[in-house]
């Protein structure tokens, strides 16, 4: 048990002790868990590459208060993107939920005050996609105290994509969380958008429900990067015929740690997972995502493509999990990686575990170097070598990022990509 | 244009180059010919700077700089091209960016100013149609699942986009049909102005037929044992390599 874990569990039982949060009877139950949970070492599979030091060393400290703190719009603005923002700073709203000129069949609402109908969203999906064994997402449904709540109504197609905001500044601790219940042939684009560099420790977990032939378009990007800690999840649970895609973007950062889970709970729904991440520096990345094909027919498709630069270190786990039931499942998985220096590492794991004798499965993963004919060829035709460094590194993971169903976030990582390996040097 | 003096090169430390000599003046056509292992890629390589190709010896002066000295990128600024024997696919890098990168390069060298993306794009279009290669080729990734011959063309169509001063065509001319050998010669021709210079690398006398050369030569165990003009190419398509000795005949490198 580490001190942090013991100040969290104290600071939430005062909180629950004395309080009238409605959620306090989930909540209770996630404490208890993370009471009864051990933390982690190096020895727990799960965090085998990822040190929780960084996490460990914050004990004792007191966080800043977060109050009055500017922000800087134009840091998370995205061109020509047509969304409703939510903006959360440190995990506190920023936004005027009232102003937001809200899609019709969509419902935005608070976890601190719910109405009726919300209470019925949470009851439904907080707690209940994400699961247990996440002990940063127990942290997270004691400590977010404020979170948004997503509903959209059944058979409603939404063109405006909702975005999430989580912004972090210097010595804060926050906690952000997230919920969205997507109504039976419902069709929503959900952006999670985190960002911030300064020393901070944030956790931010999402749960998403899929009605029947639901569709969501989901991005998260987690364009963090120096002392920031970032440790969070988006889970989703697939309703029968449900669709998904969704595109996961990491920066890394002093410790930067996303589970990611699927669960196809329900007949013949299709998943697409995309994820990229760029670390430089002394970064650091952890992706988990786990694939539960608990039902016949349900297809995945995941595809993670990773550069790796300078000292910078990079952990995939990908792991699908064919049920007994689950026949006819189409799963592939494939994780790409391209490690630019000697001094970078790549921990890669790709898992299939299968029950079920009716299934088509592939996975894989590589680990490679920039390819020297590439760039040689490149050179010959006048071009400099960084500038052909960039080109190449880009190239990797171009194609992933062309596959973003979303014209104006393409327009707007793109260059952001080039701008980083720009600035990531090949030795 | 380039004078190529006792030029020795080797790789992994064989000896591949024994002494090559060489001279180009502008707008002139030379065809180097010769059996396989010849040296006769490995001197594509050595002049366009790649790695793991040693110079052990001689010089090399590409007008009027020491071009052994210089910097891959930096030959082809200075106008250097080569026509890859086997061109390299580039998955996520487009054609389209991959050449108006290029060209831009090449022109920023020359001290012209850097083409706006509309006179590229008509450049572009132009040079393909020449080649006649479909417009979807330049939004495909560089080279990514191209025919053979399609790859050909397309180098043919980024030496006229790069409007070099020395052309290096490494056998340009193989797998290629008919048709395909035409298009190539016909991009190569329309290229000729009496001032660009080529050396026309190739094994079989056909390419010849469709670019005229202004002088033949053939190299054997890395150095040219016969110079001449077009007639010593025929000669060669009669004769094979044979007389040349049995030594000349290992295909090794």
């Amino acid at each position: 048990m580490s001190q942090w874990l013991n100040q969290v569990i104290d600071r939430a039982s005062s909180r629950m002790a004395s309080g009238d949060d409605w959620l306090n009877p989930v909540r209770s139950n996630a404490l208890h868990q993370l009471q009864t949970q051990a933390w982690p070492g190096r020895r727990t599979e799960a965090w085998r590459y990822t040190s929780l030091h960084p996490v460990e060393a914050l004990a004792g400290r007191a966080a800043n208060e977060s109050v009055n703190v500017s922000i800087d719009s134009d840091s998370f603005a995205v061109p020509g993107l047509d969304s409703v923002d939510i903006l959360f700073v440190n995990g506190e709203l920023r936004t005027e939920l009232a102003q937001l000129d809200v899609p019709a069949g969509v419902h935005i609402s608070l976890l601190s005050a719910p109405g009726d109908a919300a209470r019925t969203v949470v009851g439904q999906v907080f707690t209940q996609v994400k699961p247990e064994r996440h002990l940063f997402g127990l942290v997270n449904d004691v400590m977010a105290t404020e979170g948004l709540i997503v509903d959209v109504d059944a058979g409603v197609k939404v063109t405006r994509a909702i975005r999430v905001i989580n912004l972090v500044t210097d010595g804060t601790e926050s906690h952000n969380r997230v919920l969205v219940r997507v109504g039976d042939e419902a069709e929503v684009t959900v952006i999670e958008h985190g960002a911030g560099s300064a020393a901070s420790m944030n956790t931010a977990f999402a749960e998403y429900q899929l009605g029947t032939k639901a569709k969501l378009e989901h991005y998260r990007f987690a364009l963090h990067g120096g002392d920031a800690i970032h440790i969070g999840g988006s889970h989703f649970k697939m309703g029968e015929s449900s669709n998904l895609n969704s595109t996961l973007v990491g920066y890394g950062s002093q410790l930067s740690r996303l589970d990611v889970d699927i669960e196809h709970a329900a007949e013949h729904a299709y998943a697409k997972f995309n994820n990229i991440y760029l670390l430089a520096e002394n970064e650091h990345f952890d992706l988990h995502s786990t694939i539960e094909h608990a039902m016949p027919n349900g297809t995945t498709e995941e595809n993670a493509r990773g550069i790796v630069g300078d000292n910078a270190k990079a952990v995939f786990n990908g792991r699908i999990h064919i049920h007994r039931d689950a026949q006819k499942t189409l799963a592939e998985l494939n994780n790409r990686n391209l490690l630019l220096s000697r001094r970078g590492q790549i921990n890669t794991k790709p898992e299939l575990e299968i029950y079920a004798d009716d299934v088509q499965c592939a996975h894989g993963a590589t680990v490679a170097e920039i390819d020297d004919e590439a760039l040689y060829y490149m050179l010959t035709r006048g071009i400099s070598r960084s500038k052909a460094l960039v080109m190449l590194n880009f190239g990797f993971i171009q194609e992933l990022v062309e596959q973003m169903p979303n014209e104006a976030l393409r327009n707007w990582l793109q260059p952001q990509l080039r701008e980083r390996f720009v600035n990531m040097e090949v030795k | 244009m380039i004078h190529i003096k006792d030029l020795r090169a080797s790789i992994e430390g064989k000896e591949i180059l024994k002494g090559l000599n060489l001279d180009i003046k502008p707008g002139e056509v030379h065809a180097i010919m010769g059996p396989n292992g010849a040296g006769k890629s490995t001197l594509g390589y050595v002049l366009s700077g790649r790695d793991g190709y040693e110079v052990e010896g001689g010089s090399v002066e590409f007008k009027g700089q020491d071009l052994l000295d210089m910097e891959v990128e930096d030959r082809a600024q200075a106008g250097l091209f080569l026509a890859f024997q086997y061109p390299v696919e580039i998955p996520g890098v487009s054609n389209m960016e991959f050449m108006k990168e290029s060209v831009n390069a090449i022109r920023l060298a020359r001290g012209e100013e850097a083409l706006s993306a509309t006179d590229f794009l008509k450049k572009a279009k132009a040079a393909c149609q020449q080649v006649d290669l479909p417009l979807a080729f330049l939004k495909r990734g560089v080279n990514e699942g191209f025919s053979g011959g399609e790859k050909k063309r397309n180098e043919i169509m980024q030496m006229i986009l790069l409007e070099p001063s020395l052309c290096i065509l490494d056998e340009s001319d193989s797998g290629l049909d008919v048709d395909a050998l035409q298009v190539v010669a016909n991009g190569v021709n329309s290229q000729r102005d009496g001032k660009r210079s080529f050396i026309v690398v190739t094994h079989y006398q056909r390419l010849l037929d469709y670019i005229e050369p202004d002088y033949v030569h053939i190299l054997a165990d890395g150095k040219i044992v016969k110079s001449g003009d077009a007639s010593l190419a025929k000669e060669v398509e009669k004769t094979g390599y044979a007389w040349l000795g049995a030594k000349a005949e290992e295909a090794d490198a």
